[in-house]
């Protein structure tokens, strides 16, 4: 259960992850090429206008240079001053000589092209799109024990919805671009348009931190390239799930085989569900209450199963001894021998054997003491052993 | 056949460099002036060029700026000027970094020529 003595390791070919949050840095940084030129000639034109008529006035004091300064910026802004300084008779003329031609030459320049350019290059270039891709892969950066969702469709679509409810992170991998503007609007955290059979893009998604991948295209192709690169990454099927979706039995099992976990076939598992519906009419009350909860519909309440192996200190104890209710809150509803015989409500007299399943029924938060607290007998266990 | 484009770039990097030299050694009003308009030229210039050390040379002309700027006000106050012709020296330093680097990129780009 623990996964803290994994180490890093070195996956094949040693391929540079995708780097989505530098993708649109560098867009940022094209912005800044558009403004080379208009930003030249502002500078060319402020520098050649202080320096003229520091030569004109003959003056290079502090306070003429800041005049100078402030007339120029004035003049090719069109604000247009007359002198803001005093000026000497003798060179009066020749100052306003040159003022007139420099704002011929510079207003055309510095003012049409100059900042015009400027501030169309920020009007145009989406600046705040460009920051809410890049705020996003900044994030994205930082996911930890994530999920990998591959292609944007009916069944992704109601699976996000569903680990949204539950607060858990994922991020969408969409290879199709006409898909972007659904996707946002779906309301999805993350995603990169981009093919995900690329180990490059797996990585840049976090697949080296992430929990588990689903995959489910259309195509079996594509699905079983998927789960095949990701596998290659990860080759470890205890602490990265991968379950996909095929359209034959067939391929399901090659799936499997390749190192998908679970792959369901929807039309199969439709067809079962109708058949199930036939043999067991729906009742008002009880119809789809145990679906909801293993489909995770209602987050108010959740099942799951325990596996007892000769590792577990509770082998051989009543159920009434061990206290679990007491501890968390949630129930044991059925044991599962390991000969598959099943125990539907089990008393507090039964007692707890190795090879069990124990499936329990409670709320969320519960279910993740019971997690705990079969692990701490699970620990103690394991020490003991270490010692002897 | 000779790139245009480079001459361009590369004619206001070495003039920041050389004016600079320029002021610390006259101390002239108009040779700060034309330093501090050369220099801030030359850092436009380094906007969005993608080269190997493309990152470098923009803070490299980042650091003469920042050291012209300051000396610009403190000159023209004429309060520590002494500081002013320092901030222009270190400028000035940032500016050989500057060149060191463009040769090296040079270097690399004459290479990555060959292998084609």
């Amino acid at each position: 259960m623990k996964n803290n003595n994994r180490k890093k390791q070195k996956h094949y070919g040693d391929v540079r992850p995708k780097n989505y949050r530098a993708i649109y840095e560098e867009k940022f940084y094209d912005i800044l090429f558009q403004l080379r030129y208009p930003l030249m000639t502002v500078i060319f034109f402020t520098t050649i206008g202080v320096l003229a008529l520091m030569i004109i006035n003959g003056k290079s004091d502090g306070t003429s240079v800041l005049n100078y300064f402030f007339h120029t910026v004035i003049t090719f802004s069109t604000v247009g001053y007359t002198e803001g300084y005093d000026v000497d008779p003798q060179h009066l003329m020749m100052n306003r000589f040159f003022a007139t031609i420099f704002i011929i030459i510079s207003i055309p320049f510095v003012y049409m092209y100059g900042l015009v350019t400027t501030v169309n290059v920020f009007i145009n270039s989406n600046i705040a799109e460009i920051y809410n891709y890049w705020r996003m892969y900044k994030a994205m950066e930082q996911l930890r024990g994530h999920y990998i969702i591959c292609r944007f469709n009916g069944i992704t679509r109601e699976l996000m919805k569903n680990l949204k409810r539950r607060g858990i992170k994922f991020v969408l991998v969409e290879p199709d671009p006409s898909l972007e503007q659904d996707i946002k609007d779906f309301g999805v955290d993350f995603y990169v348009i981009d093919e995900p059979h690329k180990r490059s893009v797996l990585l840049g998604v976090g697949i080296e931190h992430a929990k588990g991948l689903v995959t489910a295209f259309e195509d079996n192709t594509q699905d079983l390239s998927v789960i095949v690169t990701a596998r290659l990454i990860r080759p470890d099927k205890e602490h990265f799930m991968v379950f996909a979706t095929a359209t034959t039995e067939g391929a399901a099992e090659k799936m499997k085989l390749l190192g998908a976990n679970e792959v369901i076939v929807p039309d199969v598992s439709v067809g079962r569900r109708m058949t199930s519906f036939i043999l067991h009419p729906p009742s008002p009350v009880l119809s789809g209450f145990l679906e909801k909860i293993a489909y995770g519909e209602r987050t108010d309440i959740d099942i799951m199963e325990i596996r007892i192996d000769s590792n577990s200190d509770l082998v051989g104890k009543k159920l009434k001894d061990i206290r679990m209710r007491q501890e968390t809150g949630a129930t044991i509803v059925a044991i599962i021998r390991a000969d598959g015989k099943m125990k539907i409500a089990p008393s507090g007299e039964t007692e707890i054997k190795e090879g069990d399943s124990l499936i329990v029924l409670g709320h969320p938060k519960a279910l993740k003491r019971v997690e705990e607290f079969f692990e701490s007998h699970q620990i103690e266990n394991e020490e003991e052993v270490a010692r002897t | 056949m000779i790139n245009w484009g480079k001459v361009w770039s590369d004619f206001f990097i070495f003039l920041a460099l050389t004016s600079n030299v320029g002021f610390i050694f006259s101390h002239d009003p108009y040779q700060l002036v034309i330093a501090i308009g050369v220099n801030l030229l030359a850092t436009v210039l380094k906007f969005g060029a993608k080269k190997i050390l493309a990152a470098e040379l923009l803070a490299t002309a980042l650091v003469a700026d920042l050291h012209l700027i300051p000396a610009t006000i403190l000159y023209f106050m004429e309060t520590h000027v002494p500081l002013a012709i320092g901030l222009a020296i270190g400028a000035a330093v940032a500016n050989v970094i500057s060149i060191v680097m463009l040769v090296i990129e040079i270097i690399f780009e004459y290479q990555k020529e060959e292998e084609l």
